[in-house]
């Protein structure tokens, strides 16, 4: 089990990477959305926040009414944010949950793809 | 089949062909082509041939506006076909497959410059309005410029971008945000240009426009406009593909290499329906981004890749492109006869390799140049945007006897209207 | 190198898929790649026979995607795909303007055997190429513009078809689109009767909405539409691109219903799984419109010689083999298999739906769809979600699947919805 304080680093290294990566924010340019992510084995829950494809804002808990929301373990969690493992065959064999339409999962797809694309 | 049969049963199939065609077909249409001599029924085909039930042969040279260039019923791709029936079917457009994968690393080599990704479809217009949508999608712009009497396929996207209004009219609301200007002159373009044009389209040969050749300078100019401007250059290449012009492709001439190319037609072969939209990789992040958002069921099938594998193995392997350099060096020298023999009747000679034009001195002698080619063992038809213009696009495997033979039905045929007259303007 | 008759060896087979992923990687497109990876879906198909498919590992899978239903005949149907050879000693494609002959032969079978009076045929490759020719008659015919179609319809991705698509995702990249589209809910006669205008000149509807979610529309519905159309002098357009050629039970859905529309567009299975082939049939009104505008609509592969004598032979086929009888019977065996189902997982099934073997299993959640894809794959059945709903899984097998075929089918879904149960109880207990 990850701490929150390590999904908050987590997220903050993921973020980083994201905007850092000119590629990527140039393909998801046309994407605005609200994501939540909640981690199912401690209360804690997080928010992030995407304009035209940057990552403008991280919040802990929820805020705003979400379009994505994502539920794992801790761990996964922190998995994921680092590039450890393909978030997509995870939330096929069950693992990780996702909730929004099939397009914006795809979307975070593209993310990894990216960034790790050997994952 | 038809050499078994005898006349008369010959003669009975054609009627009841021209009988069916008309009750649920499209009887205009029927009528039509039988007044212009063209209510031929193709029983045998092979290479620069077809022949009619009745047995009569004829030179094709409509070959599809280009879909034919490795010849009619070409015995190669005939047993590529067959060969590909034994294991396969269409197979599922959602799935990967090596035909698919072995086609479209085909297509990158052969294609110039960077050109990478393909999207396969199964029409030329599909192929457009692919390209078109990639181009939206891509830069985020919204208008499309295209040419004048440009053809690009009666799908929705291509049809907007056409340069002819009789393909529109009766249809009510087009897809916005096209403009058409004149080709071949740059200046229009670069005024035509703003900060929303996403892409200009082009055939570096008009084709149903009337054949008519862009120049190299207007091309690389092109290139330069669209670089200055993020601007996406597409090259509908459907007729122009595939050793038609003298090249492997229209653009190997000016050595300019688009964003898109597009190519249908000749790629099946005379055989089988498949096109592709090919892209450079940058733009395939994109088709990343939006995933599953351009589908074709019948795109890029199995058998349609075996196909167009074995129709770039024949071209290549036989030299079609220059081959057709040199048959159409050969035209040339019988034109330029005709030129002089008949100047009330042929104004100008317009060509690249095998993709000629023969300009009229006016409209209705296109028409009846078509009949009494009919009459000589010739198919023509004027172009689909111009009919002052006869287009001439036999087969690549046409040989010199053949090419002989359609000067020769072309000085017969304009002597006849010479004799018969009424050839003046009005 | 033959893939399917020669034995080749696991190196072989291991080699052939390492080249032709990086093909596909490097030349076609690598995020799907990655995609079918991920969703396990990373099938390369090798034979093909009846209902089933074999990955070229030889892994054997009972097809219940069939490509959203273009091989109603069966994959690679012997008798077919010996037509067309037999056709290739004689035929190729033909010319696009000339009167082919086998076009009229079997433009004059479509009359025989559609609804109605639907009488005339205009060709072309894919569904949604015929959807446009649709759009564009309907306009060109009645002098409007207007079209009416349904929310979450789906008719193809081309600039007459895309409008027509009730989905966002697929146009709004490529905005601004042909204007003119109105979509209403579907099964709801008084959002047609609202949304009729001056300008309306056609409903284009899905007589069962495929990648809508399996939806079926009530035969009242569609015997209402037929009269609102009637009395409004509006085209009634039937796109039976998945639905026709036996696949609900009947050789076109729309005879369920007795209703019948004023042009019908046809695709996917009218080829029997071999060559792309498309039409829209239409009435002898409709084609005055083309005798004043007989090349007005025009393309170089719409039905070549080689297409129409294969779309004979598929008709022929269907006609012989009963294959709208038999997919009646074998969709009430499956109908029965995937009730007990739901009554077995009523947290996970909502519903189980659909006519003939056009049928689909509904889910609580947008995620079960891809997963349960991805379980039935695990047990041996290959079935995707419908795209414009992920919740609905589709069972959309071929009409030549055999009792034991549906029970494997079945069984199948039993094993994968016990895994997802399993998976579900799991997160619920974290
Ligand atoms: C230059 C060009 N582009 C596009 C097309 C459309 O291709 P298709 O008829 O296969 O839709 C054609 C057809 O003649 C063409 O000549
Ligand atoms: C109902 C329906 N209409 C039209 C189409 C478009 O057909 P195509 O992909 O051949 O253009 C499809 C394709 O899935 C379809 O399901």
């Amino acid at each position: 089990m990850a701490t929150g304080d390590e999904i908050w680093e987590a997220l903050a290294d993921f973020t980083e990477q994201c905007n850092n990566n000119k590629r990527l924010r140039k393909m998801q340019r046309d994407w605005t959305k609200i994501l939540h992510f909640k981690a199912i084995d401690m209360d804690d829950s997080f928010t992030m926040k995407v304009v035209e494809g940057e990552i403008v804002k991280n919040d802990k808990g929820t805020v705003g009414t979400p379009d994505i929301i994502v539920e794992t373990d801790s761990e996964t969690m922190c998995d994921m944010f680092w590039g450890d493992i393909n978030p997509t065959q995870k939330y096929l064999r069950g693992e990780i949950k996702v909730k929004g339409t099939q397009e914006d999962v795809m979307r975070i797809d593209v993310i990894t793809a990216v960034i790790w694309p050997e994952v | 089949m038809a050499a078994q049969l005898t006349k008369g049963q010959r003669d009975e199939i054609k009627k009841q062909a021209l009988d069916d065609f008309s009750r649920y077909v499209n009887p205009q249409k029927a009528r039509v082509l039988k007044n212009a001599g063209l209510d031929i029924i193709e029983g045998k085909r092979e290479g620069a041939a077809v022949w009619d039930i009745t047995g009569k042969k004829y030179i094709d040279c409509i070959t599809s506006a280009g879909s034919f260039n490795v010849g009619r019923r070409n015995p190669e791709i005939i047993d590529a076909l067959k060969k590909a029936l034994d294991e396969y079917d269409l197979g599922v457009f959602l799935l990967c497959s090596k035909p698919k994968a072995d086609l479209a690393k085909r297509l990158a080599e052969i294609t110039p410059g960077d050109l990478q990704y393909v999207m396969y479809g199964s029409g030329g217009g599909e192929a457009n309005d692919f390209a078109i949508k990639l181009a939206r999608g891509y830069t985020m712009k919204n208008d499309v410029i295209s040419t004048l009497k440009a053809y690009h396929g009666h799908t929705g996207f291509s049809l907007a971008a056409i340069g002819r209004d009789e393909y529109r009219k009766p249809f009510g609301s087009m897809v916005p945000g096209y403009k058409h200007v004149p080709y071949n002159n740059l200046a229009a373009m670069e005024e035509a240009v703003t900060e929303d044009t996403a892409a200009i389209i082009i055939e570096l040969v008009q084709g149903e426009g009337g054949i008519h050749l862009a120049t190299d300078d207007y091309v690389k100019g092109l290139r330069k406009l669209c670089d200055d401007h993020e601007v996406l250059l597409i090259f509908d290449e459907i007729q122009t593909g595939f050793g038609r012009t003298g090249k492997m492709f229209c653009c190997d001439y000016s050595g300019v290499v688009p964003d898109i190319l597009t190519i249908a037609k000749s790629l099946g072969g005379a055989l089988y329906p498949i096109s592709a939209t090919v892209y450079r990789e940058e733009l395939g992040d994109f088709v990343m981004t939006h995933a599953f958002t351009h589908l074709s069921t019948f795109g890029g099938s199995d058998i349609g890749c075996m196909v167009g594998l074995a129709v770039i193995d024949f071209i290549v392997k036989n030299k079609l492109p220059e081959h057709a350099a040199k048959m159409g060096e050969r035209f040339q020298k019988g034109f330029d006869e005709l030129l002089t023999r008949y100047p009330e009747l042929l104004m100008e000679v317009r060509r690249k390799g095998l993709m000629m034009g023969l300009q009229y001195t006016n409209d209705s002698i296109g028409p009846r140049m078509s009949y009494q080619l009919a009459q000589n063992g010739v198919m023509a038809i004027y172009t689909g945007n111009e009919p002052s213009v006869m287009r001439l696009m036999p087969s690549l495997v046409i040989q010199e006897d053949e090419v002989d033979f359609v000067v020769d039905a072309l000085d017969k045929s304009m002597s006849e209207i010479m004799k018969q007259g009424g050839i003046e303007k009005y | 190198m033959s893939i399917i008759d020669d034995i080749l060896s696991k190196t072989d087979m291991d080699e052939i898929r390492k080249e032709t992923e990086e093909n596909y990687r490097q030349y076609v497109n690598p995020f799907a790649l990655r995609m079918f990876k991920n969703a396990s879906l990373d099938i390369i198909e090798g034979k093909r026979e009846g209902a089933s498919v074999w990955d070229i590992s030889g892994q054997k899978y009972i097809d219940c995607v069939t490509g959203a239903g273009i091989f109603n005949v069966g994959r690679h149907n012997k008798e077919i795909v010996e037509g067309l050879k037999k056709a290739l000693d004689t035929y190729d494609m033909g010319g696009w303007i000339s009167i082919v002959r086998e076009r009229g032969i079997l433009a004059k079978k479509l009359a025989e055997i559609t609804p109605g009076d639907l009488k005339y045929s205009l060709f072309c490759c894919g569904g949604g190429e015929a959807i446009e020719v649709a759009v564009k008659l309907a306009r060109g015919h009645t002098d409007k513009t207007e079209i009416i179609c349904m929310e979450n319809g789906y008719h193809g991705v081309t600039g007459f078809a895309l409008p027509a698509t009730g989905r966002d995702v697929y146009k709004q990249p490529f905005a601004p689109l042909t204007p003119g589209y109105r979509h209403v809910r579907y099964n709801d006669i008084g959002a047609v009767e609202e949304a009729i205008t001056e300008e309306t000149a056609a409903v284009l509807l899905e007589p069962i909405q495929g990648e809508g979610g399996i939806i079926p529309a009530d035969d009242a519905y569609l015997r209402q539409l037929r009269e609102l159309c009637t009395k409004n002098e509006i085209l009634l357009v039937f796109d039976e691109v998945q639905t026709g050629f036996g696949r609900t039970g009947k050789m076109f859905c729309a005879e369920h219903s007795g209703v019948n529309p004023d042009i019908m567009v046809l695709a996917k299975s009218l080829s029997g799984g071999l060559y792309p082939l498309s039409c829209a049939v239409f009435t002898e009104e409709i084609a005055e419109f083309l005798m004043t505008h007989p090349f007005i609509i025009i393309n170089s592969f719409g039905g070549t010689s080689l297409a129409c004598l294969v779309a004979l032979a598929t008709i022929e086929y269907i006609e012989n083999n009963d294959l709208p009888g038999h997919a009646t019977r074998m969709g009430g065996r499956f109908m029965a298999g995937l009730s007990a189902l739901k009554g077995k997982y009523p947290k996970l099934v909502l519903d189980v739906r659909g006519r003939g073997l056009m049928l689909g299993m509904e889910f609580p959640e947008d995620s079960i769809g891809p997963r349960m894809a991805y379980q039935l794959k695990q047990n041996g059945v290959i079935s995707i979600y419908t795209f414009n709903n992920p919740r609905i899984i589709r069972i959309m097998p071929t009409l030549v699947i055999t009792e034991q075929e549906v029970d494997f089918v079945l069984e199948a879904f039993d094993r994968s919805l016990a895994e997802i149960s399993k998976q579900e109880e799991k997160n619920a207990a974290r």
